[in-house]
């Protein structure tokens, strides 16, 4: 049968950010596949250059609209680590916090898109639902649910008082069973079983060798992450366990979201009891001492990596920024190979893409 | 974190790469290794086989200052800790081998390394934009002046 070559984006329904792929079909059976990034590349490496390191927070928590706490959070403990100063453990804590709400609002908002491309529209609804409870926690604490503006350097904007404390409780609370219910769901329906199980699937050796990090590394038996292997505060005081699985499949990408989700509301529980009290923030010098450091975190779709140089001035000398969906991607060729068209959505939302994250 | 260490990396270098590796101090939170840009391939081969997880983080690329030619490239890698490859691409030729043949990861980042920095990444096929626009024809952005700045 002839090969036929389908473009696909960079505008598209099925994509919810530009991204421009061309797909080689032949028949039902799909031959492989490339990608062009590049649609909302906006310079952001270059841009923080010209900036100081303030102007850099509010530019930097713009590179993603899902993670934009962690890279504040990377950001700023770089900052920190060029200073040579130690932020306040409350502070620590409370970003903590955001990170695993941030880390749940995207492994559900990733379980909903995955539940509407195999047709389980109940679950995306549900899942969604879900979703909006960490973004209230988010909203009610910060004041913002895509943009929250914790960070600062030298600590965190925000305090918390008990009022906030009852309130995450409770909502973390039915966070809780909702979640627990979620993973039944991929396990018993039928329809959830036969669009994931077997389907993309990748090895150990694959994901080693393109560098891929994360749930998806994650998934295929790769034991890594940096919250544990390159531990910072709070991780480094509150156990928790780096969840695995060896099928490498769609279905086992979904179960180790799943199963993350979950943690991360236990790890949100223990970071409340475990809140220390104090001061939430320190005051730091506008310049920072010459030097260079690399900082790396792990956002909610991987390991995030920063470098950075000082030449002592107010404004980063270099900043770069890797983010884990630019390794996810180059992946995303070999996936497409010898899968069906019809799984084509599920391998594309299996990848967690964010081209946000990938363009900067 | 692993146990590696910087004295154990360079002896290994000189052991199996036949070379003198010598150490950058300047990265908090790494260990960097400086070598000349023609043992890239075989300082990866080695740390590819001898470390369990290896993974190619990054490639940074910088210039210190505008009116510097020199470009400095560091290959970022995880091995159970942070650690570094830097090399230096001294004078007008910016060429250096490609890795994707050890790492087939590292072909997005050769890609922006190159439309970036104009790095020529030799022993690879010639790519199309990966992020800059098809039409671009003003040069690597990060080696324009500060002038041209926005």
């Amino acid at each position: 049968m002839d090969k036929i070559s389908i473009p696909i984006g960079p505008q598209h329904p099925l994509l919810k950010e530009p991204l421009s792929m061309k797909i080689d079909i032949s028949g039902e059976k799909v031959l492989g596949g490339s990608l062009r990034l590049g649609y909302v590349h906006r310079g952001i490496e270059r841009l923080a250059q010209q900036r100081t390191y303030v102007q850099d927070l509010y530019l930097i928590e713009r590179i993603c609209g899902i993670c934009s706490h962690i890279h504040t959070t990377t950001f700023c403990r770089a900052v920190e680590a060029l200073l040579g100063i130690e932020i306040p453990p409350r502070a620590q804590y409370i970003r903590g916090l955001m990170c695993e709400l941030e880390r749940i609002h995207s492994h559900l908002l990733w379980l909903g898109i995955i539940a509407k491309h195999i047709g389980l529209d109940t679950i995306f609804m549900h899942t969604w639902h879900d979703r909006e409870m960490s973004l209230d926690i988010m909203e009610e604490i910060s004041g913002g649910r895509v943009l929250h503006a914790v960070n600062q350097i030298g600590g965190v904007r925000i305090d918390l008082d008990q009022e906030h404390y009852e309130m995450i409780r409770r909502i973390l609370k039915k966070l809780h069973s909702q979640v627990e219910g979620l993973l039944d769901v991929f396990e018993t329906e039928p329809a959830a079983m036969a669009r994931t199980k077997g389907v993309a699937p990748l090895s150990t050796e694959l994901i080693k060798s393109y560098g891929v990090v994360g749930p998806i590394a994650r998934a295929s038996g790769v034991n890594f992450d940096i919250r544990r292997d390159d531990p910072y505060p709070p991780y480094d005081q509150i156990d928790f366990k780096v969840i695995t699985h060896s099928g490498g499949d769609a279905w086992a990408r979904t179960f180790v979201r799943v199963e993350e989700t979950r943690e991360s509301v236990n790890l949100c529980e223990s970071i409340l009891d475990n809140m220390p009290d104090g001061e939430v923030s320190v005051r730091v010098p506008r310049r920072v001492p010459e030097g260079e450091v690399i900082v790396r975190s792990e956002a909610p779709r991987g390991e995030l990596f920063y470098y950075l140089r000082s030449d002592g001035s107010d404004k980063p000398a270099r900043l770069k920024v890797r983010t884990p969906t630019l390794s996810a991607l180059s992946l995303l060729p070999i996936q497409l190979s010898a899968i069906n068209v019809a799984d084509i959505p599920v391998v594309l939302a299996g990848v967690d893409l964010c081209v946000a994250c990938a363009d900067r | 974190m692993s146990s590696v260490n910087s004295e154990y990396l360079i002896k290994m270098i000189q052991v199996k790469a036949d070379f003198e590796a010598e150490i950058y101090p300047g990265i908090k939170g790494d260990i960097t290794i400086r070598i000349p840009a023609e043992q890239i391939i075989s300082v990866v081969e080695i740390f590819l086989g001898n470390f369990d997880y290896c993974h190619l983080s990054a490639i940074t690329v910088q210039k210190r200052a505008f009116d510097i030619e020199n470009i400095e490239v560091f290959y970022n890698f995880w091995a159970g800790r942070s650690l570094s490859l830097m090399v230096e691409l001294i004078g007008p030729s910016k060429q250096l081998p490609s890795l994707i043949s050890l790492i087939p990861g590292a072909d997005f980042y050769e890609r922006e390394a190159a439309e970036m920095f104009g790095i020529e990444f030799t022993g690879r096929e010639e790519t199309p934009h990966l992020l800059l626009p098809d039409d671009w024809d003003e040069g690597p952005p990060f080696l324009s002046s500060e002038e041209n700045d926005g």
